[in-house]
């Protein structure tokens, strides 16, 4: 008994380091973001006074929130359809034999592996205005340059096509290893029965790629909700505050407006709206598996 | 054993907390340091931050190295770029400042609580008179050695000018500056060009107009009102107004919203815009790639007939101690280095402005004579810095923005939330 307690003692002394890590880097920063957004510091200075809930009670009040909000929505659902359906429509074409399967597997993979900073900066080269890619291939049929840009509307409906073309390829992984591990006796039986290609894919493939598609859809979606790097790439959030995600419109805030206090209560109720959101589709996807 | 682990990690968990409160305080109760000794020279470490890039960055390298090799000190420079005012936003909070640092125009709004006053230095005597007030606090405490002295008005293309046949002497107003810009549109170059995508350039527009309708007008201005902390929406709105006005009148490059600083310089070197609203380092940067570029300075126009043409005054690139540096006395020793004429002169070039300090030349060729010919121009400081609360200048350009972008109701939003911004952050002043 005595040697049980103190093997367990033991082991339970390796969680400490973990534990310290967790609680120094997430707790203690989460802590402290709670207690700022009842602040008005402005980010740098020694003081700073008390103001309630003012801050949360202009995060419901402000049209930039709002307008952020919209976006950070487009940025994650609009991705994940992206993402979903692209990276699946792939999955399902290059997992069938053909010469060059792997050349195409590696190009569609290969943006992910580009840091999206960097990205961004690529595709600000083909949708710049002057001497844009974009442009000089519209030059090429005589037409007008476009600014694709300058719109607030339209930039973030490039960024989400941004995000998604880069990412596609993370699903199309996840994709192909669930359909490897999908068994061929299910499809040789459904073809004795004359089960047709598209009854296949809903009957059989779908169904058996449910987990697949929970992970996938929730690696997108998290993903897409957090955007923030090809933002400031591209347009930085703008025009003015017309593409910005509330992760972009946090850091917008917190320096540029120089108002952490308000920051920190944007950035937790961030928290709070992406928690909510993973935590219903979670539970959704739960709910299918167990009924498949 | 669960109960002796909780306490533990509470224990933690609560020092933790209060190790982060107690940050503040800590280093400012240390006394100042002695100037090290010969042989303790090679362990002084000092580190050097600015906000400039380029050239300038590199001119300031050069004399920090050539301090190394005088001194014997080591000195770690780093100059981050876009990301500066961030950095040392964050090193303010944690109070963990670099040794020596630039202050990029804040030096007495944003940074006075964290540096050194210089007024007993050597060099204090010797600086200019229109950098003194602008570096001054309300006591009359300066806190930078200006290494330069930014005297800004609006750069412009000179070549563009006479082929539209525009006479730079005669804009006076912006009545003038808007029947030139009609001019050079007809020759189908863009009148103004606006890298819009770096955001900081449309604030610029809000630096170099304010002026001309809120301060430089002796019978008509609100300079007391803006210092007492009263905004007016209704003034501001015939600053924006400017802007929507010229927008939909096509003076600004197609492009405005989604170019940034690089396509202005590049646009100004190649004669493809005429007028820009930066100071005159935007010339030394578009020589660097039309070294033929033909170009010039003037000064910014008056809102009304009754005023004269201003400039802007103000610090650029000016270099204070941490009043709390464990090696302070060794910055304070690099400071003085800075000082010395033929160091100055030598970061005073690379800005492409006059030095800092009387006495101390600085080779910026031809722009040399636009200082001269407007040395009797009233110079005001930079509008947001004096008169403006810290944080506004996200809000100036933000608001810029909307209305580049033809926004509704633009021109309106921005008076309304100027002055809500403004309101809130004077009173946390």
């Amino acid at each position: 008994m005595r040697k049980k307690f103190h093997s367990q003692a033991i082991i339970n002394l390796f969680y400490i380091p973990a534990i310290l890590l967790f609680l120094i880097f997430v707790v203690f920063p989460l802590i402290k973001g709670v207690f700022l957004s009842f602040t008005n510091w402005n980010g740098y200075s020694q003081k700073y006074s008390m103001v309630g809930l003012a801050n949360y009670i202009r995060f419901f009040t402000d049209n930039n929130v709002g307008t952020a909000f919209i976006n950070t929505i487009i940025y994650g659902f609009g991705s994940t359809f992206l993402q979903t359906v692209l990276g699946l429509s792939f999955a399902l074409l290059l997992n069938h034999k053909f010469r060059g399967r792997s050349v195409c597997r590696a190009i569609i993979y290969m943006p992910v592996m580009i840091a999206p900073l960097i990205m961004g900066y690529i595709m600000y080269f083909f949708v710049t205005y002057d001497r844009g890619a974009i442009n000089d291939i519209l030059a090429l049929f005589g037409k007008e340059a476009v600014d694709w840009m300058s719109d607030g509307t339209r930039a973030v409906f490039i960024i989400m096509l941004i995000n998604a073309f880069q990412f596609v390829g993370v699903s199309m992984v996840i994709y192909l290893a669930g359909l490897q591990s999908i068994p061929t006796m299910y499809y040789e039986a459904a073809s004795i029965d004359g089960v047709g290609p598209w009854q296949g894919l809903r009957y059989i493939t779908l169904p058996m790629l449910m987990p697949a598609i929970s992970s996938a859809v929730m690696i997108n979606l998290i993903g897409g909700l957090k955007l923030f790097d090809v933002i400031m790439a591209l347009t930085g959030g703008g025009p003015g505050y017309a593409s910005n995600s509330l992760s972009t419109l946090v850091q917008r805030t917190y320096f540029g407006s120089e108002n952490a206090g308000y920051a920190s209560a944007i950035g937790l109720l961030t928290f709070l709206f992406i928690m909510l959101i993973s935590n219903f589709f979670i539970k959704r996807f739960d709910k299918r598996e167990v009924t498949m | 054993m669960k109960k002796i682990l909780s306490v533990f990690l509470a224990g933690i968990l609560a020092a933790t907390m209060l190790a982060g409160c107690a940050q503040g305080g800590t280093a400012s109760s240390q006394a100042p340091s002695k100037a090290p000794s010969d042989a303790s020279k090679k362990d002084v470490k000092l580190t050097f931050m600015t906000n400039v890039v380029g050239e300038q960055a590199s001119a300031l390298e050069k004399v920090l190295k050539d301090f190394e090799k005088e001194t014997g000190y080591t000195v770690e420079f780093s100059a981050p770029g876009k990301s500066y005012e961030e950095l040392m936003k964050t090193k303010m909070s944690s109070n963990e400042l670099p040794d020596l640092f630039t202050t990029h125009g804040w030096s007495v709004a944003r940074y006075s609580e964290y540096l050194e006053p210089v007024n007993d230095m050597p060099f204090a005597k010797d600086i200019s008179s229109q950098m003194k007030p602008v570096i001054s606090d309300k006591q009359g405490k300066m806190y930078v050695l200006p290494m330069d002295s930014d005297i800004a008005g609006i750069v412009y293309n000179v070549d563009v000018l006479n082929d539209a046949g525009v006479r730079v002497y005669d804009i006076k107003t912006w009545a003038d500056f808007e029947a030139a810009c009609e001019k050079i549109k007809a020759k189908g170059v863009s009148p103004i060009h606006m890298g819009g995508k770096d955001s900081w350039t449309i604030g610029q527009f809000g630096d170099w107009v304010a002026p001309s309708i809120f301060v430089t007008d002796e019978k008509n201005n609100k300079r007391a009102d803006l210092k007492a902390g009263k905004f007016d929406p209704k003034t501001w709105e015939k600053v924006a107004g400017l802007m929507d006005k010229w927008t939909k009148a096509g003076y600004f490059n197609k492009d405005v919203l989604t170019s940034d600083y690089n396509s202005d310089v590049e646009a100004l070197a190649n004669k493809k815009a005429a007028f820009e609203f930066y100071g005159n380092s935007t010339i030394v940067d578009a020589r660097k790639i039309n070294k033929d570029a033909n170009l010039g300075m003037m000064p910014i126009p008056s809102n009304s007939p009754d005023d004269k043409p201003s400039l802007i005054a103000g610090e650029r690139i000016a270099v204070g101690v941490w009043k709390d540096s464990p090696q302070k006395a060794a910055a304070i020793e690099l400071l003085n280095y800075l000082a010395k004429p033929e160091v100055m002169s030598q970061v005073a070039t690379a800005s492409g402005n006059p030095a800092g300090l009387n006495g101390v030349d600085s080779n910026i060729g031809d722009i040399k004579t636009y200082y001269e010919k407007y040395k009797d121009v009233k110079t005001f400081p930079y509008f947001d810095r004096e008169y403006l609360p810290s944080g506004m200048w996200d809000v100036m350009c933000s608001t810029g923005a909307d209305i580049l972008a033809g926004k509704d109701n633009a021109v309106v939003n921005a008076g309304k939330i100027m002055q809500q911004n403004f309101n809130d952050k004077f009173s946390q002043k």
